[in-house]
């Protein structure tokens, strides 16, 4: 995602904090010294410049003008008299920003500006690197605050995990969609894939970004961490899209019945997302191989990025339409079943604009140097704490989660009463005893909790539902 | 220097070579001597002349990564994305005969 424009300045930053070359300086020619890094780069651009000034077609509009030219950095286009023009900075240096602009004045004579104290032609290169340092600043703490954030988001889905794994057998006692069975398979299935992702952004951060040297090297092993990374966040998006299919064809397609396959989720979430991300390794490996598949400047990311917008698409698609089920068809007749559909749907409802909406509004970053970095902060949050989003919405908030986590914490007070109380006294048959009245008891404090849970009231077909939920899951 | 044909194997050829960054070193040594300031519009004129002459078919971007044309993109953003719409289908679609088998 090109969030990592923020990443390669923070990799180009790395080496040195200075510029090599005071540009400021008016008297100072912008030939950099030999065997640096940068001037391969420079002579490359001189290169394209003149070819372009030699097939260019000459100026036609009237009136007086400044010959096209090579300043030593950039390119410069035949220019009106009497205005200036602007481009984008060069990136040859650690400390130009390219995102902000350079420009060169054409004064009324069809010259170009001379700098008064050298009298040579002069290019305003100041805005380069006038705000390095503050955004070097910001750089770092997004930087630290991504891996906070995927390091947050392991630690939350790995408790939501073993939260699912522990309590798998009282959700399975009883029929609720919110965490039927087969549901839950999916959930830990995302949370895998979420925590997977999560451990190789966090490896490419650490290994590959603050690292010139390894960039530079380019070895095999950073093009397959980042032939990973690429799988895994497909295997992110298409597992969301799997939970959207699974409740689109529980309550729209065949409605109450529960037993479905869940082989071609399987598929589809571990299994297809490896297409878009090989195609992405073969056609970056031939057309685009720059070192360790860093750039972002290239069309060829979307082979993988278009394949997990559109599996975006649809599966908001799919949510619309089960609302509009939900709302329509079930509303007058079938009121409990609906509400209580609506809850279970309401995580994913929720969960998957939040997922897009970063992809949204990606092209669109401020001009203002304020909103910008504002704009930063937002999209790093959404993109690097989203496994944490994940976890709390589908686990943590959870109503059946919070129950039984609540019930699982009386039984240990309770126990630990028992077995403070046995230490006093030696009769052990009462702590027997009472543990197994505490079985009838806990079901149904969960039949009043899900009373509440609904808000209002059982149906009879509620009731129907919730017994033979207990025989088939 | 011989006339160079044209092939991006050749251009490449020649910047591997480094003859291309000596004749800008050459043009600034010469510019120095002549206390000019580099680059001017006599360099310039230099250059123009020089890419007529031995660069007419290089390609316009020299060696720097860019991607493929638009003939070979396109193909290779559209089928995964078409790939993708498919199998959701086909899920969908096996979803739905098992829930009628069940």
């Amino acid at each position: 995602v090109r969030f990592t424009y923020i990443f390669s300045f923070l990799q180009r930053m790395a080496p040195s904090l200075t510029s090599t070359v005071n540009y400021t300086d008016p008297t100072l020619e912008p030939v950099v010294t030999e065997h640096s890094p940068e001037r391969q780069k420079i002579i490359d651009s001189q290169f394209k410049c003149y070819e372009r000034m030699n097939r260019d077609p000459p100026y036609r509009k009237k009136g007086l003008f400044c010959n096209r030219t090579w300043d030593g950095w950039l390119c410069w286009d035949d220019t009106p008299a009497g205005s200036f023009t602007d481009q984008n900075c060069p990136d040859y240096f650690p400390d130009f920003d390219p995102t902000e602009r350079a420009s060169k004045y054409c004064d009324e004579t069809g010259n170009w500006f001379r700098h008064p104290e050298s009298n040579r032609t002069w290019s305003n290169y100041t805005l380069c690197n006038s705000f390095t340092s503050e955004k070097l600043k910001t750089a770092l703490i997004l930087y630290y605050m991504a891996i906070v954030g995927h390091a947050l988001s392991i630690t939350s889905l790995l408790i939501s995990l073993g939260i699912f794994f522990y309590f798998k057998d009282i959700f399975s006692l009883l029929w609720v969609l919110s965490l039927s069975c087969q549901r839950i398979t999916l959930h830990k299935n995302l949370f895998v894939s979420y925590v997977l992702n999560s451990v190789f952004t966090i490896a490419h951060l650490i290994t590959v970004v603050p690292n010139p040297g390894l960039v530079k090297r380019d070895p095999v092993s950073c093009k397959v961490l980042q032939f990973f990374h690429q799988y895994m966040l497909g295997c992110n998006y298409f597992w969301m899209l799997c939970e959207g299919i699974y409740l689109h064809t529980l309550i729209v397609v065949a409605v109450f019945a529960e037993e479905q396959r869940l082989h071609w989720y399987y598929l589809l979430g571990w299994g297809f997302p490896l297409v878009p991300a090989s195609i992405h390794a073969v056609a970056r490996a031939k057309y685009f191989n720059d070192n360790c598949w860093m750039s972002v400047d290239t069309h060829l990311l979307y082979i993988v990025h278009g394949p997990v917008m559109a599996a975006l698409l649809v599966n908001f698609f799919f949510l619309l339409n089960i609302v509009r089920v939900l709302v329509t068809k079930l509303r007058d007749t079938h009121r409990a079943e609906s509400n209580m559909y609506m809850k279970a749907v309401r995580a994913t409802l929720i969960l998957v604009p939040l997922l897009g909406i970063q992809f949204v509004i990606i092209p669109w970053r401020p001009e203002n140097r304020l909103a910008g970095e504002i704009y930063d902060y937002i999209m790093h949050i959404l993109m690097h704490y989203q496994g944490l989003l994940v976890a709390t919405i589908f686990c943590f908030f959870n109503g059946e989660v919070q129950g039984a986590l609540k019930r699982q914490w009386m039984q240990y007070k309770t126990q630990w009463g028992q077995r403070r109380r046995e230490h006093c006294s030696t009769r052990s048959t009462s702590y027997t005893a009472t543990s197994i009245s505490e079985v009838p008891v806990y079901l149904n404090h969960h039949d009043s909790t899900n009373e509440q849970l609904n808000g209002k009231y059982i149906d009879d077909s509620e009731l129907i539902a919730l017994k033979s939920g207990e025989t088939s899951a | 220097m011989t006339a160079l044909n044209s092939s991006s194997f050749l251009t490449n050829a020649f910047f591997f070579s480094s003859s291309y960054g000596e004749l800008i070193n050459c043009t600034s040594l010469i510019a120095e001597k002549l206390a000019c300031y580099w680059p001017n519009q006599l360099v310039d004129e230099f250059f123009i002349a020089i890419h007529k002459h031995y660069f007419k078919n290089c390609s316009i971007s020299g060696r720097s990564l860019r991607d493929p044309p638009n003939n070979i993109l396109y193909p290779f953003l559209v089928v995964p994305i078409l790939i993708t719409l498919l199998m959701t289908a086909l899920v969908v679609w096996r979803s739905k005969r098992s829930e009628g088998i069940v």
